[in-house]
């Protein structure tokens, strides 16, 4: 269930089958990221492949002391590159693979231009999707909706991208989907079609409880993307954005050349996989001692080394010293720039309010804090508007709804137009219309006590008060108590027993993109 | 109950010790916290004693059967895995992983391939063979139509008259634009369409194509030639012809030197051509990189063989020889210098071609360079040195005596468990009296002893090993008591019979102990007695040997003392320094604390903003700085980044600085090369690596050592004389210099990769001595 270790394993593969020598790997646009994100260069370098290049790129010199490994999706597009590619090849042998399904036509046509016979390997490896982390997959797809209903190629593209995580897993799952989400219900369909059609791909062993695959909605839950996060890996994914685990580091005041773009990756960074789900205040602690640590490796000053016994403790420590002062200065740039920008956009406060609108039921108190904060010189545009959003969100059928002097109050702000129909826009994604279960007032009676005690107890950290509802979703899934009305089986199947093993949440947004509403990470099982 | 052992004997979980309590596995942290404990919480419990029991009795079994088979490892190594991800899944605790899934269609892809290629290989080898008939007999000196006749022979041209229009480009024939043949395939073109195939090109194929069809089974061999009139009839009929000369070699020209063909044909011998000369061409890259592989799976072979050896010979072990490992530690440094000298030799190939390389040859070259530097750092940086000889002889001294004060307390501790047992044996009370009471003084001593404890002495890890047997009978004797209590005669007949087991056992391993004790006893007596007297001897020795050497002013020799060779004074003046350093370091250390006054000041702030940090204890006390509301608001007058006060930003910052200041390139090679040259010009002409190893060579100390003084590690009385021994330490010296320059010149080109200006500059100045240094040295040697 590891979805970076399958990749990994899948492209190790592919160069253990090429044998020695030096290689070459070509790939698609997709397929760059896909690597990418799972190894690092120097970690590919070792494992002979030194270069790195595009099956569409026209610069490419005849280099026939080059084994190429091919890994493309299978577009038609990469299709005729291959083509093209194995009509005048330009090393000396090919190792073809393709990241998903391909159809027999073009395996043809494709042998039929390899009159060289060149090619040596052509398989289906199914890594036809971006492992974020371990238990995180994105196939960073933008538009994927118009209004209500799929996009079509996104469609397909989405069903791929599911079934290949599925075969990358070995698991032929039960699906089960989000009723009040008609884009769910199709993609259920469509990858259901899928391991029908492929039964045979699809045959693997039989586990007691077979896996499931859950399908929701990102509209069930409009509320969660809109509210700061305080543990780090959210909190940089959401400040200063992460890429494919990049972080564009270049708008950073006063930065250093070499910390323009920096990467996270818990594979690589012991501090950042111990730190990832920490909350800031954690954080700063850890990177604290980080720092001491740090300093009581760094050889004894940058001064002179003066006797021979000087030169080797300082030989001795200087592979550590190196590892870690690059360490130190990332996380200390990032944590640095985190706190500036909490600082100067007044997160905490602004957070407070979020999360008062978010987790509790008091109108007046709430839009007098909302009014409160939108007053505030300091507060940011796209904050404003969130708050907005959340209210709207929040209190969207309340009898003394104030929505229209709030936004009144933007308008006032001078926050632009197009930031102003996202507020709209929000309610129209999320709104109580759309929604499935019901997000904020729980109904059943034990939530309901749940919540009093909760009351009774006070919170323990303002920040961190609300819990998503894929938090409660999962947490019935487990308990077997996910109600098949909201969330039914696909087919005709009664198997009651359901195990978690997969949550995708797919659909992002229609046109209407509000900010800071792409799937958040953290929050996973 | 000294230390429970749950689990380790069924091989699972973790091993529990300390004071555990047999039924809860809570650890007490004394014997009589867990007395109290017991009786406390489980006296009453009835429910479970009857279970507990039965598998206690089951494992004192189980513990008995495997001490008297004296099973060695009956321990298993279960250390607990620490997790990386406190939040969140570790994806390290799910399991293993297989590959996913993958099909193939490699034979449906070889299917289709096949009959294309077959196809295809048809074709080729009809071109060549036409190519050969066509060259088989003597053109330059055979007229037109005698070659026009042949050539027609070959092949059956196409009708003039089926072809009214170029095929290839549509234009119509006429007189002016006329018809010509392809000679291969016979189809017709006009002459704008036309191509030749020169004699030397066809000669090429032809031999290389014959070549190729020696293989045996080949479909083409056996393909008879299509039309009749056999080459080698061709060849004999020349002479006669050559005379004649014809008028329609002037309407035509004559095709001495060339074939005409069309263009379909030659594309498929062009393409025949380049597959030939790829075929026995092997570019300049593959070949050095070819060895550079070699070297470096050399250098995975050598590297790990060499540090055991150097970890063994660093903690005074004498598994290996040092005379040996210098050597391997040479033959991986001199792959290294190859390694290094054969990527660089890559990258510079073909640099100063006049047409330069394509970018993307260039851009492989820096890849495999870039590839070798790392894996250059990555294993030469983990190659550690090796003790000189009196080091060495040094460190195996300590070893001895550590060694044998280990045995010497092992033996103490056999004793007293001896004499304790003994007694405890004597007054070993009925068991339903008062057992425990008596067991009460023993268990520490107990723990004591396994603390002391090593791992070669057979006769002590028995001792140890042979407590839980004891252990078991406290806890069935305990156990008995109870059941008495509780007046359950069926389990007290069940107890007693296992207690009884379990004696006769123990009696039998205590007598044979104490047999095995005593003898060794004796042994050891003796052992000691002689290593008493090899000590005193050791130390008058080195009292006479080091004696002189202290004494002497000689330069070299203080150096020697520098280099820690002994390490007395060296050390403690090291531990000096350290501890001055450390403290101010330590003084200051809560001023670095004040960067993040976010962490600190939440002593100050609401317990509401407490809340987000909860976790967070404040460092250094220093609460008192921000009474803010919110704690990062501080840092709005004091970034990160800019905080004087802390040490350590000082630092990042100036490297920082540093590095944008000093003209920054990114290509590392490029200075790579400038340091190389500036050190070529530093230390004697020629390549340092080249120079180095030719002192290495002449100088092996090892080598020396042995043939010259052989005295000096042995029997330090022989070597008296100065003169003799003087020598010896400035070679060793100059190794271990010749190790430092190594070790420096790889961080100097280490600094250089990341930019790190200043570290390189201090780096060079160090080098820069140390080479200076060596010089000298050479020429006091001379």
């Amino acid at each position: 269930m590891n979805v970076t270790l399958a990749v990994k394993q899948y492209i190790s593969k592919m160069i253990e089958n090429s044998g020695t020598g030096m290689k070459v790997l070509l790939m698609d646009r997709e397929t760059t990221s896909i690597v990418s994100v799972v190894y690092t260069q120097s970690e590919i370098l070792q494992k002979e492949v030194y270069l790195f290049e595009r099956i569409d790129s026209q610069s490419r010199d005849n280099m026939k002391h080059l084994k190429a490994i091919c890994f493309l999706r299978p577009t038609k597009e990469n299709v005729e590159h291959l083509i093209q590619e194995l009509r005048r090849p330009k090393y000396s042998v090919y190792f073809i693979y393709f990241s998903n399904v391909i159809s027999k036509s073009e395996i043809k046509a494709l042998a039929e231009a390899d009159e060289q016979e060149v090619v040596a390997e052509v398989q289906e490896f199914y890594g036809d999707f971006i492992a974020v982390n371990p238990h995180l997959f994105s196939l960073n797809l933008h538009g994927v909706a118009r209004g209500r209903s799929w996009e079509s190629s996104m469609l397909s593209r989405c069903t791929q991208g599911l079934t290949s995580v599925l075969l990358a897993l070995k698991k032929c799952p039960m699906i089960r989907y989000q009723l009040s989400s008609d884009m769910s219900k199709r993609l259920a369909e469509s990858v259901k079609q899928i391991i029908t059609k492929e039964y045979e791909l699809f045959d693997f062993r039989k586990t007691e409880v077979p896996p499931l695959l859950l399908i929701l909605d990102r509209s069930d839950d409009a509320i969660t993307p809109l509210l700061n996060q305080w543990t780090y890996q959210a909190m940089v994914h959401e400040l200063l954005g992460l890429n494919n685990n990049r972080i564009d580091l270049s708008r950073v005041p006063g930065i250093s050349k070499d910390l323009k773009e920096v990467v996270l990756s818990a594979e690589n960074d012991e501090f950042y996989a111990n730190n990832l789900y920490l909350n800031f205040g954690e954080i700063g602690t850890n990177i604290k001692n980080l720092m001491e640590d740090f300093q009581k490796k760094k050889p004894k000053g940058q001064q002179k080394l003066e006797s021979i016994s000087d030169m080797k403790a300082f030989v001795d420590n200087y592979p550590q010293f190196k590892k870690m002062s690059g360490t130190v200065s990332k996380h200390v740039t990032v944590v640095g720039e985190l706190s500036r920008l909490v600082s100067e956009r007044q997160l905490m406060e602004v957070s407070e309010v979020e999360q008062e609108l978010a987790c509790q039921n008091d109108h007046s108190n709430a839009q007098q804090s909302v009014r409160r904060l939108l007053q505030n010189p300091r507060l940011s545009e796209l904050d404003a508007v969130r708050l907005v959003m959340l209210y709207a969100l929040r209190y969207e059928r309340h009898s003394s709804n104030m929505l229209p002097a709030l936004m009144d109050e933007l308008s006032r702000r001078g926050v632009s137009e197009r930031h102003r129909k996202m507020v709209k826009s929000v309610v129209e994604y999320g709104g109580k219309r759309v929604r499935g279960s019901d997000l904020i007032t729980p109904t059943d009676a034990v939530a309901i006590t749940k919540q009093f005690f909760k009351g009774l107890s006070g919170v323990e950290n303002v920040y961190t008060q609300h819990q998503p509802l894929l938090h409660d979703t999962l947490d019935q899934l487990i308990k077997g108590r996910l109600k098949d009305s909201q969330f039914p089986y696909l087919g005709a199947s009664s198997l009651r027993d359901s195990f978690l093993e997969e949550v995708m949440s797919a659909t992002g947004q229609s046109g209407d993109r509000a900010q800071g509403s792409s799937g958040r990470h953290g929050n996973r099982r | 109950m000294a230390s429970g052992y749950p689990p380790p004997f069924e091989g699972t979980g973790e091993v529990k010790e300390g004071f555990l309590c047999p039924l809860c596995l809570k650890d007490l942290q004394s014997f009589y916290q867990l007395q109290d404990h017991y009786e406390e919480e489980h006296s009453g419990d009835d429910r479970h004693v009857r279970g507990q029991l039965k598998n206690l009795v089951q494992k004192a079994k189980k513990a008995k059967d495997k001490l008297l088979k004296r099973d060695g490892d009956d321990r298993p190594d279960t250390g607990s895995y620490e997790s990386f991800y406190y939040g969140g899944v570790d994806p390290y605790m799910w399991e293993p992983q297989e590959l996913g899934a993958t099909r193939s269609h490699v034979d449906y892809f070889k299917k289709h391939r096949a009959a294309r290629i077959d196809h295809y290989v048809i074709e080729v080898n009809k071109l060549i063979i036409r190519l050969e008939k066509l060259t088989s007999f003597d053109r330059i000196n055979s007229d037109a139509a005698k070659i026009r006749a042949i050539e027609k022979s070959v092949v059956s041209w196409v009708n003039d008259s089926d072809v009214p229009f170029c095929p290839d480009c549509g234009n119509k024939f006429n007189i002016r634009n006329r018809r010509h043949h392809c000679r291969l395939c016979g189809s017709i073109m006009c002459r704008r369409c036309m191509e030749f195939v020169p004699l030397p090109l066809a000669q090429k194929l032809i031999s290389g194509t014959r070549e190729s069809l020696c293989v045996p089974g080949s479909p083409v061999q056996s393909q008879s030639p299509p039309a009749g009139g056999g080459g080698s009839g061709m060849g004999s009929r020349r002479g006669s012809i050559s005379s004649l000369s014809s008028v329609t070699s002037m309407l035509e020209e004559k095709d001495d030197e060339k074939i005409r063909c069309c263009h379909h044909c030659m594309d498929t011998l062009l393409k025949r051509q380049q597959k030939l000369e790829e075929k026995d061409h092997t570019p300049d890259i593959v070949k050095l990189y070819e060895r550079l592989r070699m070297c470096m799976d050399k250098v995975d072979e050598k590297a790990p063989e060499y540090i055991r050896m150097a970890e063994s010979l660093n903690a005074g072990e004498n598994t290996y020889n040092l005379d040996t490992a210098g050597g391997l530690r040479l033959e991986v440094q001199k792959y290294y210098e190859l390694i290094d000298a054969l990527s660089k030799k890559i990258l510079t190939l073909n640099a100063k071609d006049d047409p330069p390389p394509h970018p993307k040859a260039m851009q492989l070259q820096r890849m495999i360079r870039y590839t070798a530097t790392l894996f250059v750092q990555e294993k030469l940086l983990g190659l550690m040195s090796l003790p000189t000889k009196e080091k060495y002889e040094e460190l195996k001294e300590k070893r001895k005596q550590e060694q044998e004060k280990r045995l010497q307390q092992e033996r103490l501790a056999a004793q007293e468990t001896l004499k304790k047992r003994q007694e405890s044996e004597k007054n070993r009370p009925p068991p339903s009296t008062n057992g425990e009471l008596l067991q009460a003084p023993r268990a520490p001593r107990m723990t004591k002893a396994s603390g002391w404890l090593p791992s070669a002495d057979s006769g002590n890890s028995r001792s140890e090993l042979q407590d839980p047997l004891l252990q078991q009978i406290e806890n069935i004797q305990s156990f008995l008591r109870q059941a008495r209590e509780a007046q359950r005669t069926d389990e007290v007949a069940m107890l007693e019979e296992n207690l009884r087991q379990l004696q006769d056992a123990y009696d039998q391993q205590q007598t044979s102990l104490a047999i095995a004790l005593s003898q060794k006893l004796a042994e050891e007596e003796s052992l000691q007695q002689g290593e008493i007297h090899r000590l005193k001897a050791r130390e008058r020795e080195e009292r006479e040997h080091w004696g002189p050497a202290v004494g002497s002013t000689q330069p070299s020799v203080t150096w020697e003392r520098c280099l820690g060779i002994s390490p007395t004074e060296g050390i403690q003046d090291e531990e000096n320094t350290e501890g001055e350093e450390l403290t101010p370091k330590a003084d200051r250390s809560p001023s670095s604390v004040r960067a993040f006054p976010a962490l600190t000041s939440q002593e100050e702030s609401p317990p509401r903003l407490r809340s987000l940090g909860g976790h967070v204890t404040p460092p250094g006390g220093e609460g008192q700085n921000s009474t803010s509301l919110n704690p990062f608001e501080e840092e709005d007058s004091t970034p990160v980044e800019e905080d004087p006060s802390n040490p350590f930003f000082e630092d990042i910052q100036r490297e920082h600085k540093e590095v944008t200041n000093g003209k920054k390139e990114y290509n590392p090679f490029d200075e790579d090369e400038d340091v190389r040259e500036e050190k070529q010009a530093e230390t004697a002409p020629g390549n340092p690596f080249e120079e180095e190893e030719e002192d290495s060579d002449a100088g092996n100390p090892f080598l020396e050592a042995s043939g010259n003084s052989p005295g000096v590690s042995t029997n330090p009385f022989d070597g008296d004389d100065d003169g003799e021994v003087l020598p010896d330490v400035d070679i060793i010296e100059e190794e271990l210099l010749l190790q430092q320059i190594d070790n420096i010149r790889a961080y100097i080109f280490d600094a250089k990769l990341s930019g790190r200006l200043d570290e390189v500059e201090l780096l060079s100045e160090n080098l820069r001595e140390l080479q200076h240094t060596l010089q000298e040295q050479k020429k006091k040697k001379h």
